[in-house]
């Protein structure tokens, strides 16, 4: 797994021969307070867990779960894996209750939170326009939108930028390739 | 009892393909490239076939609008069940159906019904062939019956899918033979075939197409076809043995006979205008040389059948799957 | 030496000009679907099949192997610059080639993977060339145990192997294969876990998943980071390739294992995204300094990338003998074949002699064309670093959609990729590795299908998985793997007791 998340430039930069020095006037300060803690996430994951466990071993058990005279019928394997995973999750549950160092370390600060809605957000409102406007219109909204409010980039780059990524998509997949994607009211007065 | 007797549907068929030849120009055409729903996985004998209908659209100009092939195999095909089924008044999307349409909801309580789509036509029958490995000794179903009949642990088959039209000819077989298999059902064809090859399995029911490759190769053979008839095609296949040199499983003892459509349909509540324009796309389709080659080469038997003729057969069809599906216990409780 | 007439006449076929024009035409769009999240090679191909149906057979197929060849090469610019795995064999690249990126060494860790992606591909072009037709046979040998055999050695290499808690591996591990299991269970045909949705009876895609937990978790979390940091440009001059390659000779012998693993992988069905894991484990398992692996190490990308082209290329080597694709995208290219009437099988070797030996040669000019490319053209990619992250990041999220969207053209898959984005999010802040749920997605069907297709044939036995020397091998070494902590925790003991002075003083263990 990555170890470390990427770290990727966000404003102004200055450009120093082969490196790019990024500044980030908006980044979360270090003592900002934790919204909650390491331990915490962990025991409500292990508790969603055991919960998702036993809801699919309840359902493998009514498809059946044993062992017929040719092997296993078709709940045997899930049921099972549920088992192991309610288990796992359990074990999980009771070390990081007792565990000092989780319960020491943020999951999340205010200023981290902030920023994880601030792309979080616009992806929710993103994906329910695709539903309505179509993949294309939704894409142009989402990167104009994203550019003007998150990197307060001035007007026409955001909404040039935001088109010709757009024409591009919508060249490559619709035009050139065929490629079935949602579509909207826009696309369908232009008849496509 | 059991056996499906779709030839002669075949027969009404060429004769309808050979009436209607002077159809009115629909007025109604497609806007938007449209979908070929493939109710398989890639590769399949499904896939293919839409595969060779996108290249003879494109290459006689068939249709303006260009043709996309959609794979939506998930869930053993039921995925391009409901996906057409949710697609009601959508003209730009044709499912390219076999016996699954029957057999699914029966098996697996999917909630469909091949009623609630538009049919347009039936464009091909495939056939069902028992082969063993080329190294067994058996050369006619009887002698492989009776070995089947005093093996213990029994002869393992192989096969597509279970609870589908493989699973039901090995019970059909069963029946009729007295003799029991260890059925194993397999993703797909292809795998079944190299099984086959391997001496994983006893033997395997595929479509001709299906191990077409491994046969001429001679590692397989081929003990009979589950066919009224012969397969017609006498050019040489596999050595100086040509699909037509293949008895009949009736003529060898073992009365089982199957047979499987290939049609299209379109969803359902779509304009008589737009059933039309299919009905006329897909007959010239049969017209081109591209499908009579794929036909011959995969020991497909041509046909062609629409509106009532077409919706009469599909239910007798139906009503014989559904039988054969009781019979076999496989439709779920 | 019958082959290597047959390669040269390969090479005649492809030595025209519209041939060459197609190649390059093929790399460039296959880099493009590779370094595109979620875009990948299956799909990539597939999208692009219908552009070629207008070619004869060998131009189509030159030039759908090296969209095939481009992609393999693509998906290693994203893992290195972004940490984004543009496919998920490049997942294991990402572990050393990012921290090289951070450390500003991004130039040589793209040569690095570049150059053991070529060396990964051309070892297996060579050994398609040479096995071709023992192989064949040998792959016939491969019933539903010994499938199943391989499937449990690739799984029982990471509980066992890996780093991470052992019961967290263990709910990753179990939460991939339950997902996996979701919809039609081919073997009795019933439909399970989907509690009576539609949606879910097609299953949970591993591909969607992968979009999800990949691209949308890291530019979640990638927000969160104070985001002022130093990044490296990463045009290529040919002294850091002359220095890369001059290092190179030193790592022969993580060259040649994940050379080796690789085949092994992709002529076994286990694929691209198992080769690289074990490339990679493999490669810190025999580290003198395995604690600095991670840190960017440069065996640390050639491990991986070694591997995971190895596999990718010897995938095609089943396809082509019989007709069983070894991975995803072969499955498209043989669907490729097969519209130009031609049915992968041992018979084609024979019957088809001049496109299977141009598509061989056509393995081995496309890596070679795809290496000089890339290594040129990567300074354009390496551009997407110089472009603010508030343009790139609602880019990539699109990109994601679309890609998540097209895998199945379905409107549920775009929710299920920001549903996996939301626990690959709190899976990696909360220490839950995501390589096995991923492993286990890809491959859970296939292993439970061939585990009972085993205990069907067999009535039942378990004994089967020991039948004959092969499946027994495969099997032992699988639990052998899985109790690995164990039984190097003995052989340690063992050893201290040869030793009785020195483990006095280091204490219980």
């Amino acid at each position: 797994m990555p170890r470390d998340s990427g770290a990727l430039l966000l404003c102004a930069m200055a450009e120093s021969e082969a490196e790019i020095v990024v500044e980030d006037p908006d980044a979360p300060a270090a003592d900002s307070p934790a919204v909650t803690s390491i331990r915490t996430v962990d025991m409500v994951v292990s508790v969603l867990l055991v919960g998702f466990a036993a809801l699919m071993a309840f359902d493998n058990w009514r498809t059946g779960m044993s062992w017929a005279f040719d092997g296993p019928q078709a709940g045997y394997f899930p049921f099972y894996l549920s088992v192991v995973l309610a288990g796992a999750a359990i074990y999980g549950l009771v070390t990081s209750y007792r565990s000092k160092s989780e319960a020491g370390t943020a999951f999340v600060t205010r200023d981290q939170l902030r920023r994880v809605l601030q792309v979080f957000v616009p992806t929710l409102l993103f994906i329910l326009g695709t539903q309505w406007l179509g993949i294309y219109v939704a894409s142009f909204l989402l990167v104009a939108g994203f550019m003007r409010y998150v990197g307060r980039i001035a007007w026409w780059k955001c909404v040039l930028t935001s088109f010709l990524f757009t024409a591009a998509m919508f060249v490559t997949f619709d035009v050139a390739f065929d490629v079935i994607m949602p579509k909207g009211p826009l696309e369908a007065a232009f008849g496509r | 009892m059991t056996m499906l007797t779709t030839a002669r549907f075949c027969g009404a068929a060429a004769l309808a393909l050979t009436l209607a030849t002077g159809t009115a120009s629909a007025a109604w055409e497609p806007t938007k490239p449209v979908e070929i729903v493939v109710a398989a996985g890639a590769g399949g004998a499904s896939d293919q076939m839409a595969r060779m209908m996108q290249s003879a659209i494109q290459k006689n100009n068939l249709m303006k609008q260009p043709v996309v092939v959609s794979l939506k195999g998930g869930a053993s095909g039921a995925e391009a069940l409901m996906y057409m089924k949710g697609s009601d008044g959508d003209a730009n999307r044709v499912l390219i159906a076999y016996s699954l349409i029957y057999m699914l909801p029966l098996s697996a309580k999917v909630p469909f019904n091949w009623r609630d789509l538009t049919p347009v036509a039936v464009i091909a029958f495939d056939e069902f062939v028992l082969w063993v490995n080329a190294s067994t000794p058996y050369k006619t179903v009887k002698e492989f019956a009776d070995a089947a009949k005093a093996a213990t642990p029994p002869f393992k088959m192989g096969g597509t899918g279970s609870k589908r039209e493989d699973h039901v000819l090995t019970v059909l077989l069963e029946k009729k033979t007295g003799a029991k298999f260890a059925y194993l059902p397999y993703t797909s064809g292809g795998e079944a075939a190299t099984q086959l090859v391997g001496n994983h399995t006893a033997s395997n029911v595929n479509n001709p197409s299906e191990n077409l490759e491994v046969w001429r190769a001679g590692q397989v053979r081929p003990l009979c076809v589950f066919s009224k008839e012969r397969i017609s095609y006498k050019g040489k296949v596999a050595g100086d043995t040509a699909w037509g040199d293949i008895p009949t499983c009736k003529d060898q003892g073992v009365d089982v006979q199957y047979q499987m459509l290939r049609a299209m349909f379109l969803p359902g509540k779509v304009t008589a205008e737009q059933t039309a324009f299919y009905e006329d796309l897909f007959k010239k389709v049969t017209q081109t040389a591209e499908y009579k080659e794929y036909m011959e080469k995969q020991a497909l038997k041509p046909a062609f059948m629409t509106g009532k003729d077409m919706v009469k057969f599909l239910e007798e069809d139906d009503t014989l799957n559904k039988g054969l599906m009781t019979d076999a216990g496989f439709v779920a409780q | 030496m019958e082959a290597f007439g047959l390669l040269l006449q390969g090479f005649g076929v492809l030595l025209t000009w519209k041939i060459l024009a197609l190649m390059m035409v093929g790399l460039i769009l296959g880099i493009f679907v590779g370094v595109l999240p979620g875009l990948g090679g299956p799909n990539g191909v597939a999208i692009l099949l219908p552009l070629t149906f207008t070619m004869d057979p060998t131009s189509a197929i030159v030039m759908l192997s090296c969209i095939y060849w481009g992609a393999l090469f693509g998906g290693a610019i994203t893992s290195i610059l972004f940490n984004i795995p543009g496919e998920a064999w490049s997942v294991a690249t990402t572990f050393d080639g990012y921290p090289m990126a951070q450390k500003g060494q991004a130039a040589e860790a793209l040569t690095a993977a570049f150059t053991s992606s070529f060396i990964g591909s051309l070892f297996a072009v060579l050994l398609i060339t040479f096995l071709a037709p023992s192989v064949a046979t040998f792959a016939l040998r491969f019933g539903p145990p010994e499938f199943f055999a391989v499937y449990l050695l690739t799984f029982c290499s990471f509980v066992g192997l890996g780093r991470e808690d052992k019961h967290k591996t263990i709910i990753s591990l179990t939460l991939g294969l339950l997902l996996a299991g979701i919809g039609m269970d081919t073997v009795s045909g019933q439909l399970r876990m989907t509690f009576g949705s539609t949606e879910l009876l097609r299953g949970v895609n591993f591909l969607v998943a992968v979009i999800g937990l990949f691209g949308i978790s890291e530019i979640l979390l990638t927000m969160e980071e104070k985001l002022a940091l130093r990044g490296h440009t990463a045009s290529i001059s040919l002294r850091t390739v002359w220095k890369v390659w001059r290092e190179m000779p030193r790592y022969w012998a993580t060259l040649l294992r994940s050379s080796i693993i690789g085949s092994w992988l992709g002529v076994t069905p286990g694929g691209a995204i198992a080769a690289s894991f074990m490339g990679y484990n493999l490669a810190k398992r025999f580290s003198r300094d395995p604690k600095s692996f991670g840190t960017g190490r440069i065996e640390g990308v050639f491990a991986p990338e070694t591997a995971a082209h190895a596999s990718g290329t010897a995938a095609l080597l089943p396809m082509l003998a019989l007709g069983i694709p070894g991975s995803g995208t072969a499955a498209i290219l043989l669907g490729g074949l097969m519209v130009w009437g031609l049915n992968p099988g041992p018979l084609m070797f024979v019957e088809h002699k001049d496109f299977v030996w141009g598509l061989i040669a056509s393995m081995y000019l496309g890596n070679v064309v795809g290496l000089v490319i890339v290594l040129t053209t990567v300074p354009l990619f390496a551009a997407v670093l110089r472009v603010p992250f508030s343009a790139i990041a609602p880019m990539i999220l699109v990109s994601c959609a679309i890609g998540a969207f097209a895998i199945q053209n379905a409107m549920f898959d775009i929710w299920l990729m920001l549903l996996f984005g939301i626990v690959g999010y709190v899976f990696k802040k909360i220490g839950i590795p995501l390589a096995p749920f991923t492993l286990a997605l890809v491959l859970g069907n296939r292993a439970e299908s061939s585990f009972r297709l085993s205990m069907i044939g067999a009535g039942g036995d378990l004994t089967v998985f020991w039948s004959n020397p092969l499946v027994g091998t495969i099997t032992t070494l699988a639990f052998t793997l899985l109790f690995w902590p164990v039984i190097s925790a003995l052989f340690d003991r063992g050893k201290r007791l040869l030793l009785p002075a020195k483990s006095e003083r280091s204490g219980p263990a």
